[in-house]
């Protein structure tokens, strides 16, 4: 009885560090290491106007892409 | 006396009546003026509220034409296209000083009409931005950087960097796991230890087993697969080597806990498996933690050279590209441009700046009739010139084509721990299948000789050996960045501990690298502000030696009328209706003041209506504590000899100063690099220390390289070892710690043999029972973790 509750602890543990090491991993293959300063610099610049203005950025990139891939499609579809 | 104002836009400070005024705001310069209004306008004036009490740089004007972005073959060597559509480019934005400027790059470029996405880091300046390239033009994107007072230019990310990149993440991922497992090993091997001393049920310990097989699993195959591919390797080009060891030991200990675990005999020993392979890794990531990237510092060579010239053709002036013109023809140069081709001048004269190959400061006079060579700037002359060399041919190309070559074939000195285990393993290999056969031969029983022999590898198991160079280095490493000592790549350490001689570049290494005032003669008391506003407007360095050693806050600069630069004589304008002028002994007689010039250092006279005020004499300083450092490294048993570009008079001075016996002037970049391929070829490790253009070709060539931190941005990339404080006696402690290192190094290598030659006679006569096996492993990696701690005691600050 006891070693089936120490064997179960051992895997619940090993399991859920893995799942934080999993996540960790994930963020290193996202580059999210990969400009060390940005953390501490970043954030001070962070305000609504920042986020607004990030806001709206990305409703215009929405945009920009949907018209490319208009573009690229005419561009395969059209008989010449 | 006015108050010192600052900058609306650079926050320098300057007094009131040098600045523009404009409304309630001052600024020290058009430039800063119009980047001003340009961030109020586009409503990113938000940015001097981030910026605090950082200062930049006051924006340069003068900028090549930016269209030549916008030719194929530019977009052919830098734009890529994205999945969807999109361009990219990658580039380097020179002039970021604090974490604001990169929030006034990031927002302008984001607001600008078909940029999608921009990406600048924070740490090394470097941008990738992602624009539609049917709205914009890359032109423009470069336009705005330089319209907000900063400069871009394109680099390849495509080759080394992104490799090197992905390399560093696989590093950290393998770490992750690696280190993630040991740390619960351990947690486990507290109760198995424990159980082991105290009792523990057979149960138990089989499930904590079962546990450790789980967490050693990952380590070995996923973390350890750089030694296991290593080996691999190894085998196809028959070599045995450090992976060698590693990879077999791991894998052979691994392989003994899994039949020891399913059969329940004995103790089980995944926990070396996993520190091993943790401990090792992390020492080879530091050794491949910062490779230098050769593209990235050719990148910033090209960079230093004009991509067209304007060539005189049937009377008019034409651009062409610098490979398409041709020796004979005719290239016209202004001030303040850089020459991309060798050739000879036959129209007009001025000054040159030949830094960048002699690492002189002071400028050149040329005149009709002379050669100007490649990579020097034009400070004041108008020249016409005929081409003698194309471009393939010139100077700076050739230096280019040089340095690469250099930076390729690298000599790598091996490290003493890889040269020994390669012995180490055949050795051990060779005991274990010896062991194998005699117990055979002995016993008959092949299960009882096969554990035998595979217990002598598990215990020969090189975790000392291993661990011996980068638990060294490590510390090594800690100490020398605390006392601002850079070692780009972990193996230099040792390197360094077996240089012979140590080559020292004279302008800006030994010496301060710019002239000062050792003596002032005054003859006639005068104002200085006279002599202060006629130095103002000069950028010679005598001038500016002068100048910062007679300022005073109360100096007022007058206002002078013609002002005359006259060039390689000095300067000369009106006051007050008689003739200032200050300048060099020849300057004097021109103007009929009789002086005589005896002294060896460059001097500066000063007369006002023909009469002389003041004489001073300046020299180019070595740093202070230049003597005593040096001192210091010859007694270490290193010879040190001076290169320069200079002429033989102020080497021999500078020499004479410092205590250098060896010297060799006038070389030019290409002969300080031959001086070094020649004591390579006599079999000397050596050492260059350098911080200019001129001296990277000798930096790449040498064993060693090291960059002042104040020197040039190429030469630091070329460099192994960078002085971050720029002083001399850290050039002392660099040697000192790598050779405490180096020593370090042995005694844990010749530790892990002594405890091999005890424990490996032992493991093969069969005698290796398991608590001293367990212990063994244990303290012998915590003895040489231990005495690399030691170094430590040495500077203690």
């Amino acid at each position: 009885m006891s070693s089936w509750v120490i064997g179960m602890m051992l895997g619940v543990s090993i399991f859920l560090g893995s799942i934080a090491v999993m996540a960790l991993i994930w963020a290193i293959k996202k580059g999210q290491f990969d400009d060390s300063e940005h953390f501490l610099n970043a954030v001070k610049f962070d305000g609504i106007d920042d986020l607004n203005d990030a806001y709206e950025k990305e409703q215009k990139v929405k945009e920009l892409k949907e018209k490319k891939k208009e573009n690229l499609q005419k561009k395969v579809y059209k008989p010449e | 006396m006015s108050d010192k104002i600052p900058c609306s836009h650079c926050h320098l400070e300057f007094s009131e009546d040098v600045m523009i005024r404009d409304g309630e705001h001052y600024f020290c310069c058009n430039g800063c003026q119009g980047v001003f209004h340009l961030l109020s306008n586009e409503g990113l004036d938000g940015f001097y509220d981030k910026l605090g009490n950082n200062k930049l740089a006051p924006p340069s004007k003068q900028y090549e034409d930016s269209s030549n972005f916008d030719s194929p073959a530019f977009y052919e060597r830098f734009v890529t296209l994205n999945k969807d559509g999109f361009s990219e480019v990658s580039l380097v934005i020179e002039g970021i000083h604090c974490a604001a400027c990169v929030w006034l790059n990031e927002k302008a470029l984001t607001n600008m009409e078909g940029v999608i996405a921009t990406n600048i880091n924070y740490t090394n300046n470097k941008a990738k931005i992602v624009w539609d390239d049917d709205t914009l033009k890359l032109s423009k994107i470069i336009d705005m950087i330089r319209a907000i007072g900063y400069d871009a230019y394109p680099y390849d990310a495509s080759l080394q960097e992104q490799k090197a990149d992905k390399e560093r993440k696989e590093y950290y991922t393998r770490i992750a796991v690696a280190v993630f497992a040991t740390m619960n090993m351990m947690t486990i091997m507290v109760a198995q230890y424990a159980g082991y001393f105290s009792g523990i049920s057979e149960n138990i310990k089989h499930i904590l087993n079962i546990g450790e097989w789980v967490l050693a699993t990952p380590v070995l195959f996923y973390s350890g697969w750089p030694f296991i591919r290593g080996m691999y390797y190894g085998m196809k080009t028959k070599t045995v080597n450090m992976d060698t060891l590693v990879a077999t030991g791991a894998i052979l200990t691994y392989i003994y806990s899994i039949y020891i675990t399913i059969t329940r005999s004995g103790e089980a020993y995944f926990d070396s498996v996993t520190m091993i392979i943790t401990f090792v890794l992390v020492g080879k990531f530091l050794e491949v933690l910062s490779k230098k990237s050769i593209a990235d510092t050719l990148d910033i060579m090209n960079h230093h050279l004009p991509n067209d010239v304007k060539v005189v053709v049937d009377k008019k002036i034409i651009t062409k590209n610098v490979n398409d013109v041709n020796v004979g023809e005719v290239v016209i140069i202004n001030s303040g441009e850089r020459v991309a081709l060798d050739g000879e001048i036959i129209h007009g004269c001025g000054n040159f700046d030949e830094s960048s190959l002699t690492g002189e400061s002071e400028p050149i006079f040329k005149n009709v009739g002379e050669n100007i060579i490649s990579g020097t700037v034009s400070i004041d002359a108008d020249v016409k010139y005929r081409v003698s060399k194309d471009f393939a041919h010139s100077t700076m190309s050739n230096i280019v084509a040089l340095l690469e070559n250099a930076m390729n074939n690298k000599p790598k000195i091996q490290q003493l721990a890889n040269k020994l285990s390669e012995y180490f393993s055949e050795v051990i290999l060779a005991l274990s299948f010896i062991t194998f056969i005699g117990w055979y031969i002995y016993s008959s029983n092949f299960e009882q000789s096969f554990m035998i022999s595979i217990a002598v590898i598990v215990i020969a198991c090189p975790c000392a050996l291993a661990l011996a160079t980068p638990v060294a280095t490590l510390v090594g490493l800690s100490i020398a960045s605390k006392r601002g000592i850079l070692f780009k790549e972990a193996a230099q350490l040792e390197t360094m501990a077996n240089a012979d001689i140590l080559l020292l570049d004279k302008t800006g290494t030994i010496t301060k690298g710019r002239p000062e005032v050792v003596k002032e003669e005054i003859f006639l008391s005068f104002h200085k502000s006279l002599l202060y506003a006629l130095l103002l407007n000069s950028k010679h360095p005598v001038a500016k030696g002068v100048e910062q050693y007679i300022f005073e806050d109360d100096l007022d600069p007058l206002e002078l009328e013609n002002f005359q630069n006259i060039p390689s004589q000095g300067l000369s304008a009106m006051y007050d209706g008689k003739m200032l002028a200050g300048g060099n002994a020849k300057l004097m007689r021109t103007i009929g003041v009789n002086v005589s010039s005896s002294s060896e250092n460059s001097e500066f006279y000063f007369a006002y209506g023909g009469e002389l005020l003041a004489k001073y004499e300046l020299f180019d300083m070595p740093r202070e504590d230049a003597k005593e450092a040096i001192e210091k490294i010859k007694k270490m048993g290193i010879e040190i000899i001076m290169l320069t570009g200079d002429h033989e008079k102020s080497a021999k001075k500078v020499a004479q100063i410092v205590g250098i016996e060896k010297y060799e002037y006038g070389l030019t970049p290409q002969d300080k690099a031959a001086f070094i391929e020649k004591l390579h070829e006599n079999g000397k490790v050596s050492v260059m220390a350098g911080d200019g253009i001129n001296d990277i070709l000798a930096l790449a060539n040498s064993d060693i390289a090291i960059a002042m931190g104040n020197g040039s941005d190429i030469a630091i990339e070329v460099s192994d070892v960078v002085l971050l404080n720029d002083t001399f006696s850290s050039l002392h402690d660099s040697f000192k710690i790598s050779k405490k290192t180096f020593t370090m190094i042995k005694e844990n290598l010749a530790l892990s043999f002594i405890y091999n030659g005890i424990t490996i006679p032992l493991a093969m006569a069969g005698y290796i029972i398991p608590l001293i096996a367990a212990i063994s492993m244990s303290i012998s990696s915590l003895i040489v973790v231990g005495n690399s701690m030691r170094i430590k005691f040495g500077y203690k600050d």
